[in-house]
Parts: structure tokens; sequence; C-alpha cells
């Protein structure tokens, strides 16, 4: 009975989700493909802040590098296929991880945070500046967008069918979504659990810490680089700004923040609210930034544990205030 | 001199203009580091905020060294407003919690100056006095610039005398190397970190109202200049100042000359250096202050 | 009778302080030896540096017959040597089940493992489950580590350096903060869980030293004034000039 019920909540999620477009529209469909999005891309950085305690605060360095990688591949390499072209962009943000490992593997806390501020705004001049390979400002648009070919059954094609992108986007980042999930339920997960603890308790048993971040660095680099592929795809551009702005910087943080740090699905919970806010917001100001600062400030300040966080403790709390009253009358 | 070594003269000025300017605002950011551990986000805002400040006294009384006399002090406020009563509430989630709330609060002193001032640049028209040029051994200089390094070299010798050469200054910087042992010896912790936060931020709004004339005051002031004082300070060493005047004053004359000769690699060349120095060792910047 | 730990002219300062001198530890396998000595002695260091937290400024380590001087912790967790602190350090949010299964996992060598279901894991959640119900802590088996009360946490905090079946353990002050009551049953279980084992462990409290070392070295300012049987320590008068006559118990 236990499995069923989950089993029936998954499904009616499925089929929510197979018929979505033909029930709100083109534009909400984009709305949730941005959603998707952000949501994996959110989550990704949640392995590395959530699970293993290390803050970053330049995770668009991977979103950026798998929009780039996936542009670029499309835009140099004729007939380059659908799926292996995401795989470029996958690979350049995990070859980015693999560069920059041994560094921000052997610092934590303030270190690591501000070491990728620094890196991602490295990423960003270099974006800017290499016109001839990113295209600078303008960046890198109207590249070819392959259709998705399964070979002897279809052919998919993806360029100006937004449906059909919904649907391709949709599945790659469930499996992206499922994978991170199966990846916190191996015993790996455990080690990661137990580095944001007790890092060095975790040396003393016998393992490797600093090798075990880097390999929880580069997941978490590859499904950033999941999502920054698809957006780049999604728009047909990908540019500095869209790639490594600010805004592509903080939202994961953002939307960690609100739904809360310490649960698998807060992050995707977090997207969903912080993208209602930006929309109820965007009708009465232009000032992202004022709703963005009052989101950390205001946030950091009385609610820290996002959404999630607080309604677990506060479920907590009135769990152990009932054990109490119920302890108390049974001494009276 | 010829016009070559002129011209290169003249540009190790320019570098040396601006180094000067990054010095002030890192120094605030790298004293505040040392002894408080947090990296204030906002800092490089404060910066921003105090050159529109002085735009705004320029827009009224027409007068420049008002703006530079009153700017700073209006900025420092805000910044210990912001330590005060902002801050000191976040402590307990350690450093995520001090760098989110600076972040925040850089966010929205962003969206402040855009919605009172707008995003237009702005100029800050610079004194009757300091305009022209010195004409010196064949050199011909813009005078303001010399005033900026003269100004920055004046406040870090009455900074330096204050560190070392007054009882305040001495508590001062044993608070840096022992904020918990100065504070068990009975001196009142908290009214020094606040001192220090708004002498730091004072310097920062010196230092924007210093060279507003030159770069005119925009919203990017803080994300442009900023980067480029913080990677003075993580390349400098936190917590010490004589690296960061050093890194400073090169990192002034690398863009200067990376500007002139590099054009638009002078910036990766920049930030590559600072990545050089951080690979070689990360752990050296940040170990002592790490938890 | 072999050493299965030994130092040879151990030496380590901190900037200038010299904190262990000429120290020279002899450990047999499968001996209790208790370090002792007054504060500042330098016995923390000596297990800092026994462990692996920091290379000794001269001198070498030698486990079980080979150098392994400078090695890191966790290399030399897996070569067999545990430790616990004397400041409980467990894996705070994390289930007392969840900790003990940490060191079961490494145990089993299973430290990178990306491709199965760990709580479908039955062998590990077994063995796990085998070690809480050792140390009396299975009805606690989900609780927070943190929520655990004093004695229950100690117990977690020793059983995880046990937990990896070491054959050398160094337990640093494991009673610390204990109530007489919270003492004698660490005491017995720590008898428990180091059948077979080397125990090294630093104490102060000299009933525990009694009652569970086999032979005892005494450490002043940073040098080993005397190593020998609990009553050979009682009669040397060096070792009861320094502790002033403590050591009567």
């Amino acid at each position: 009975m236990s499995t069923v019920v989950p089993r029936l909540g998954w499904a009616a999620v499925a089929g929510a989700l197979a018929v979505l477009p033909a029930v709100v529209g083109p534009y909400y469909t984009n709305v949730f493909v941005t959603f998707a999005i952000f949501a994996v891309f959110s989550v990704s950085l949640n392995l590395l802040l959530g699970y293993t305690g290390l803050f970053s605060f330049g995770h668009a360095m991977f979103f950026g590098a798998g929009g780039y990688g996936t542009a670029l591949a499309l835009k140099h390499v004729s007939g380059l296929a659908l799926l292996p072209a995401v795989g470029a962009g996958v690979l350049a943000a995990v070859v980015l991880a693999l560069v920059l490992a041994p560094i921000v593997v052997r610092v934590s806390g303030t270190a690591f945070a501000m070491l990728h501020l620094a890196f991602s705004q490295v990423l960003y001049v270099l974006a800017l500046k290499l016109r001839a390979i990113t295209g600078g400002e303008d960046g890198i648009g109207n590249f070819p967008i392959p259709p998705l070919n399964i070979p002897g059954v279809a052919s998919i094609p993806m360029k100006d069918s937004p449906q059909n992108f919904y649907y391709f986007a949709i599945v790659l980042l469930a499996l992206s979504l499922w994978l991170m999930w199966f990846f916190t339920k191996t015993p790996f997960g455990q080690v990661q659990l137990a580095i944001r603890e007790n890092a060095r308790r975790t040396d003393y048993l016998g393992f490797k810490v600093p090798q075990s971040k880097a390999v929880i660095y580069l997941v978490s680099a590859a499904f950033a680089g999941v999502s920054g592929s698809l957006y780049g795809l999604f728009h047909n551009l990908v540019s500095a700004d869209g790639a490594f702005g600010a805004l592509v910087s903080f939202a994961p943080i953002i939307n960690i923040m609100i739904g809360g740090i310490g649960s698998f699905m807060g992050p995707v919970l977090g997207t969903a609210l912080f993208l209602v806010i930006e929309e109820v917001t965007s009708r009465f100001t232009e000032r992202v930034e004022l709703v963005i600062g009052l989101i950390f400030v205001l946030g950091i300040m009385f609610a820290p544990l996002g959404v999630l966080g607080t309604a677990r403790k506060l479920r907590q709390k009135w769990r152990a205030d009932r054990e109490a009253r119920a302890s108390v009358r049974r001494t009276a | 001199m010829d016009q070559t070594t002129a011209m290169y003269v003249a540009q190790g000025l320019h570098g040396l203009a601006y180094g000067m300017v990054l010095f002030l605002i890192a120094a605030g950011l790298n004293v505040i580091f040392g002894m408080m551990g947090i990296l204030n986000l906002a800092h490089a805002s404060f910066f921003m905020l105090s050159a529109y400040i002085g735009f705004q006294v320029v827009s009224i009384t027409g007068n420049f060294w008002l703006a530079l006399l009153l700017a700073p002090p209006a900025t420092a406020i805000c910044g210990v407003l912001m330590e005060r009563f902002l801050l000191t509430k976040v402590h307990a989630f350690g450093h995520m919690g001090e760098l989110i709330l600076t972040l925040g609060v850089a966010q929205i002193i962003l969206a402040a100056v855009k919605g009172v001032w707008g995003t237009e640049s702005l100029p800050l028209k610079m004194p009757p006095i300091l305009e022209g040029r010195l004409t010196l051994a064949g050199l011909d200089y813009p005078i303001y610039r010399l005033f900026i390094i003269a100004l920055a070299l004046a406040i870090l010798a009455i900074m330096s005398l204050l560190l070392y050469k007054t009882r305040l200054g001495k508590i001062v910087r044993a608070a840096v190397s022992d904020a918990g042992m100065v504070n068990a010896l009975g001196i009142n912790i908290p009214l020094v970190f606040m001192l220090v936060f708004g002498i730091g931020i004072w310097m920062a709004g010196v230092a924007g109202v210093a060279i507003a004339p030159i770069l005119t005051v925009f919203p990017g002031l803080a994300d442009q200049v900023g980067m480029d004082a913080f990677i003075v300070v993580v390349t400098g060493g936190f917590g010490s100042l004589l690296g960061a005047f050093v890194v400073s004053i090169i990192f002034g004359l690398l863009s200067s000359y990376g500007v002139q000769f590099f054009s638009q690699f002078a910036s990766v060349l920049i930030v590559g250096f600072m990545a050089v120095v951080l690979a070689i060792r990360p752990n050296d910047l940040f170990g002592a202050k790490d938890a | 009778m072999n050493n299965i730990l030994e130092t040879q002219g151990l030496f380590h300062d901190f900037s200038g302080l010299q904190v262990l001198s000429d120290v020279n530890l002899h450990i047999r396998e499968g001996e209790r030896h208790a370090v002792i000595g007054p504060n500042g002695a330098g016995k923390t260091t000596l297990f800092n540096v026994v462990t692996g937290t920091y290379a000794p400024s001269r001198g070498q380590v030698f486990f079980k017959g080979r150098d392994v001087t400078g090695l890191p912790p966790n290399e030399l967790s897996r070569i067999g040597m545990g430790r616990s602190f004397q400041i409980t350090s467990t894996f705070g949010r994390l289930s007392a089940f969840q900790n003990i299964r940490l060191a079961i996992l490494s145990k089993r060598g299973i430290r990178f493992s990306l491709f199965r279901s760990v709580d479908k894991m039955l062998e590990i959640t077994h063995e796990t489950d085998a070690v809480l119900e050792r140390i009396n802590l299975t009805a606690e088996r989900d609780r927070a580590a943190n929520a655990l009360s004093y004695g229950k946490h100690r117990a977690l905090e020793i059983s995880l350096a046990l937990a990896t079946d070491p054959e050398l353990v160094l337990l640093d002050e494991f009673a610390a903060g204990m109530s007489r009551d919270e003492t004698h049953y660490a005491v017995e279980l720590v008898r428990r869980l180091t059948e077979g084992k080397t125990v090294v462990l630093i104490e102060h409290d000299m009933d525990v030293v009694f009652s569970l070392a086999d032979r005892i070295t005494v450490l002043h300012h940073g040098e080993i004034l005397a190593t020998g049987t609990p009553a050979e320590i009682r009669q040397n008068q060096a070792v009861k000039d320094a502790y002033l006559g403590d050591l009567e118990v």
C-alpha cells in the first residue's frame, strides 16, 4: 500500500505535464519551461549548498558554460544532432568544473563563495571580450536547432515548434531531477551530508574529503550545464548577460532561500514562488533589484530557512508542544 | 622629456590615480574583513552612493568641496546603520548570512539610486581650481588626477598615524588580531566595530566623490569599480593593508597600461592575474579567517 | 610481542612553543595504554600528531611497523587507526543511525558509490543496527545526534571511532563531562567494545585509568616522565612530584 499512493501521485503529475500545453496555452507553457529550467538549475546548486554545505555565488558559470557549449557546437559542427549538442554543453560545464575543482575543494566557507564570485566574473568578462568566439555582448544567436532524431522511429522538429520543445525539455529536466534525487540517496549522498555536518570527522572516518567534494562539484556542474544548454536552445540565443549575468547567478540562491535549503524539493518550490513574485511585481515596478534585495535582506533576517524549512520547524515545534502537553497530562 | 616618455608617464599617473582610489575602497573592505570576518558585498555600493549624494550636493550648492565634505560621512552613517540594525541580526548564520544580507543591501542601494536619479550617466563637475593641466619637464598632465593621488596619500597618512600612533589605533589593531581578547579586556568591541566600519565606508565614500568627475556617476559604478576593489583585496591578502596597497598600485598601472596596449584584454589580464594568485595560495589568503 | 604503535624522537612546536619533546612511545599490541599528565602536557597534541592532524616538527610515527609519519587522517583510518574526540564531534543533524552507518560504509570501502540506493543496502542497515544495539542506542536510532542526551551522545562519539573496526583506537577523554554513574557505564562500554583491540586513552580520571589501563605513560611539559604498570607509576617519585601526590586513589 505504501508505494501505491506515491506512485499514483507521480502518475498524476506525469499526466498533468503531458496535457499542460493543451490546457494552458503557449504563453504559460513557455513560462513553465523557464520554471523547469531554473528549478533544475537551483536544485543543482542545492546539491552543493544544502547537501554539502558549500556556498557558491557563481553557479551561473556552469549554466553559461552549458549554454555556450551547446551554441558553439551547433554553430560550428554542421549536422550535429540535438542530444549530442546538449551533451556538448554538459561537457563544457564539466570540463570547467574539472579545471576549478583542484582549487575550490581545498577551501570552504567564505573562501569558496568568494572564489566563485570571482571566477564567474572572469567568465562574464571573457564572454564579453572574446567577441570572435562568443559574439561579445550580442552573444551567439540563431544557431541551427536540429530536430530530435529517434533512429528508425521519428524525427521531431524543434526549431519552430514550442510544443515539441516543451516535451523535449520537460523529459530531459525531469530525468535530471530524478538523477539528482537518486544521487542524494546513494551511499555517496550520505558522505555529502557528512561533509556538511562535520568535514573533519568525515576525514577521520576514512573518507577522502577533497575528492568527494570534487565529485559533488562535477555532478552539480553537469546538471547546471543541462539547464543552461536547454535555456540557450529555448531562446535560440546565448549571451554574456543571459548566461553569466547577475540575475542568473542570484536566481538559484533566491530560489533556494525562498523554498528552503534543507530539502530536495525546496528549490523547486522556491523557483515557482519566485517566478510568481517576479510576474506580480513586474506589473508594479521595473526594479528587479529592489525585489531581489528585499528578498535577500528580509529573508535572511526573518525566514532564513525558507518556506519549507520554516514549515518543517513549525511542524516540529507543534509536535514537541503536543508531546509536552501529553506528558503533562500523563503525569498529572 | 620626449613625447613617448611623457605618454608613458602620463599613463602611469593615470594608473596611479586609479590605483589610489581602489586602495581607498579596498582598505576599508580589508580592515572590515580582517576584524569582523565580514566580507561586505555592499561596500562598493556605498562607494557609488556617495558619488550620487555628492552629485546631489553639487547640484544644489554648486560646490565640489562641500560634496567631498558631506557625502562621505552621510554614506558612512548609512553604512553604520546597516551594520548596527541588519548585520548584527544575521551573525547566527555565519558568513553565508552576512554575504546574502550585504548582497541584498547592495541590490537595494542599486534600486534606490536608479529610482531617485535615473539610469543616465550624471556629470559631477570638478572645482575650477583643479581644472586645467600642469606642465612640468615636458609633461602636460591634468591637475585633477594629481589631486586624487595627493588626497589618497593624505588619507593614507592620517589613517596610518591613527592606527599606529594613537591608543584607539592600538585597540583597532588588536581587535583585528583577536577581537574576542580585546572584548575580554573590557573594551566595547561593538563600538570599535561600528567605528571601524564607519571609517571604512567613509574612505570608500571619499573615493566615490573623488573619482566621480572622471568616471561620471552611473548605476554601474558599483559593479565596475567594486569588482576591481574586490580583486585587489583578494590578491593583496585579506587583512594585509600593505598587500592591498601594493596590489592596488599594480592593478591601477596594469589597467592603465593594459587599456593602452591590450585594449579589450586588459580586464581579462587583471582577472587572470588574480586567478593565478589564488591558484597558488588560496588557503593563505583565507585560512586565517575561515571557520 | 609487537609494538603496534611507536613514536621515535617526536618533537612538535607551535610557532616556537615546544609542545612535544623527544617523545618515544611504545604501545604493545592488544594492550590498553593510558596517557596521563597535567593540563598542557601535550597529550592531545600527541594524539593529533599520531592520527595525522598534523605532521610532527621532527621525529617519526610507526604503525604496525610501517612509517606513517605525516599521513592524513583518512589514510590512517583506512589502515586501521580510529580516534575519538574530547569535545564531541559527530554529525549533529544526522540521526544516530546515519552517523554509525557512515562508519560502516567506510569500513566496507564504500566511499564513492553512486549507483545504489543506500537505504536498500540491507546488510549495511543490519550491521549498523547491530552496533546501535551494542551501545544501547536502538531506541534513539532515528533521533538527531544533537538531540541525544550527553551520555548517549558521548557513547555515539566513541562508537563512531570504533565502528570502522580499527585495530588501534585512540580515545581522548572518552568520559569527559560524565557523572560518576555515567563514567562507570562508559568504562564498561569501552571495555566491551575494545575487546581484541589496542587502545590508547588520554585520561584525567584516575578511576578510569586504574580500571582500564594495562600500562600508563605520564607526559609532563611535552616529555615522557615515566612509563609502566599502574603499580609502578603509583610508586614513581618523579610522577608523584609532578602531580603533587594526586595519584592516590
